[in-house]
């Protein structure tokens, strides 16, 4: 039984029709890369699964309480400026246990060394947040969100901008994630990424959805016509027609 | 020795033993001082310094109204300037939801609207010296009833201001996290800017509706400089204001100035200083800079 699926889901924003009619289901325990270029709707799907944006038409079906769901936005999303350490930061992730009132407690603070402590940030609790690298910025909002239990989980371009020992953590604890039950939506655009990470791809492109094995997109990727010959990081193909779609979902 | 005690007692004592009117004037001031340094902190962290200054221009039209209709009567005018206060509050963040446009242009429009309407009032009932008054304020004419009222509103704002701590927190640092978990960030954004209203008239009697803003950022700016904590930013904002407070009354008291701009400029007094000589990001931090040794704490930054 699948806790998040989309009904033919048709959303808008800014008075121009995003996507339309998608519909699918998120496995549990999987990870889904969301592929597609720049303002394929990409952030805007998040919005919807995360309930911040109304559909025009259809649903989502999300069986997980709003509490429980977590969304790393795109880097730079934060105040940078405002005077608060990891140590805050990742408490914060308590809210849906400890709310506005409750005190931290002696576990909380047991549960939050433990997490630092796998994601490379022991003695870092009490670092400014303006203070911290990208990769750390990043590693302790992954923090928040393993503070917060969440059991459904989505990163908008986690890896952009952090050094390659905070992607190796990244890619293990979403991993480690996985496997404890959790979904996890991860938008992609690095090809390497997407073969060590993704267990099935949502390919976004002109408004339409489609359900690809990441199989499938490696090897069209690996047909030399696809490779872009000026830029070191593969890039994905995004033409729907190009790629032939998944028959499991 | 004696010779000091006496001065010191002359200068920081006497006033305030001699005359009632200068201890009520303390205690407003201080009353103050404890309510609405936070709030500023909290403003000037997000960007808002401006707003408290559009605020405090949008409550003169309530305190005008109040004015004409019952004189110069503090519960009259006060009620009017909370009015007109969550009104242009209420209809600027409104206007900006609705509209998309940023909240300081549609709080900017309003306020100047309510500006314009409020010396419209003024000067259709009272003279220039009844718009000095309410623009200024007269801290040495405080009498009961407005010390009641600011204790009132200071007590009221360090409560509100507990109970939405950790949200307003959360809210400036990702409002997203926060709509996430389901909590309105437009209702504690409300909530905080009723405070910001209802703090401005307590201290318009006091300071006047202008230089009651003074209070609320000079101290907050002046802080920055000192420390980079949450709590050290609120404590130390505080214990500005107070000071300032104190040292801007005497010094009204001796030299025979208006007390609001006293305290006010007292309290730019402490910004300049602090822009100059404190700890961070001032001057002499600048010139002084000198970088931290390398990390040899084996935890941090180690690859697991």
């Amino acid at each position: 039984m699948s806790r998040l699926s989309l009904e033919a889901l048709t959303l808008a924003q800014g008075g121009r029709t995003v996507l339309e009619n998608i519909s699918g289901t998120f496995e549990d325990g999987a990870i889904t890369a969301l592929v597609g270029a720049n303002g394929a709707g990409k952030s805007t799907l998040i919005q919807a699964i995360m309930g911040l944006l109304t559909p025009l038409s259809g649903k989502v079906n999300c069986g997980v309480p709003k509490e429980r769901r977590a969304w790393l936005p795109q880097q730079l999303a934060l105040d940078l400026t405002f005077p608060m350490s990891v140590e805050e930061l990742m408490l914060s992730g308590c809210w849906p246990t400890h709310g506005t009132f409750k005190r931290y407690g002696p576990a909380d603070y047991r549960r939050m060394h433990t997490i630092m402590q796998r994601l490379g940030l022991s003695g870092l609790a009490h670092r400014p947040l303006g203070e911290l690298s990208g990769g750390q910025r990043q590693r302790a909002l992954l923090g928040r969100t393993l503070m917060q239990e969440a059991e459904l989980l989505l990163l908008d371009e986690p890896f952009a901008n952090v050094d390659t020992h905070t992607v190796e953590i990244l890619c293990d604890t979403l991993r480690e994630m996985a496997s404890a039950g959790a979904t996890v939506i991860v938008v992609l655009h690095d090809m390497e990424q997407l073969a060590q990470l993704a267990d099935c791809v949502l390919l976004l492109a002109s408004g339409h959805a489609q359900w690809v094995e990441p199989e499938t997109l490696l090897e069209r990727h690996h047909a030399p016509a696809r490779r872009h010959a000026h830029t070191q990081a593969p890039f994905i193909s995004l033409n729907l027609p190009d790629v032939p779609p998944c028959s499991t979902y | 020795m004696l010779d000091l005690l006496t001065t010191l007692n002359a200068w920081l004592l006497a006033p305030l033993t001699d005359y009632a009117f200068m201890r009520r004037a303390l205690v407003g001031g201080l009353a103050l001082s404890l309510a609405a340094p936070p709030l500023g902190v909290f403003l000037m962290l997000r960007g808002m310094s401006l707003v408290g200054d559009a605020m405090a221009h949008a409550v003169l039209p309530g305190v005008a109204l109040g004015f004409v209709l019952a004189g110069f009567s503090l519960p009259a005018m006060s009620l009017g300037g909370l009015v007109a206060g969550l009104l242009v509050a209420g209809l600027a963040g409104s206007v900006s939801r609705m509209t998309g446009h940023r909240e300081d242009s549609a709080m900017a429009s309003f306020y100047l609207i309510s500006l314009a309407l409020g010396v419209m009032l003024v000067s259709l009932r009272g003279s220039s010296v009844d718009l000095t008054h309410v623009l200024f304020g007269s801290i040495l004419a405080i009498d009961d009833t407005a010390l009641w009222l600011i204790a009132s509103v200071a007590s009221a704002t360090l409560l509100v201001m507990a109970l939405i701590f950790r949200v307003l927190v959360v809210e400036c640092l990702d409002p997203l996290f926060l709509r996430g978990q389901g909590i309105r960030g437009g209702l504690v954004h409300g909530v905080f800017l009723g405070l910001m209203v209802l703090n401005l008239t307590a201290g318009f009697q006091t300071l006047g509706t202008l230089m009651a803003v003074g209070l609320m950022m000079l101290p907050a700016t002046t802080a920055r400089f000192w420390t980079q904590r949450l709590e050290g930013l609120i404590g130390l904002a505080i214990l500005i204001a107070m000071v300032s407070s104190t040292g801007g009354l005497l010094v009204s008291y001796h030299l025979g100035l208006p007390s609001g701009p006293c305290i006010i400029l007292v309290a730019g007094i402490a910004y300049l200083a602090s822009a100059l000589c404190g700890r961070h990001g001032s001057l002499l931090a600048r010139v002084r800079r000198r970088a931290a040794p390398l990390e040899t704490d084996e935890n941090a930054c180690k690859p697991s």
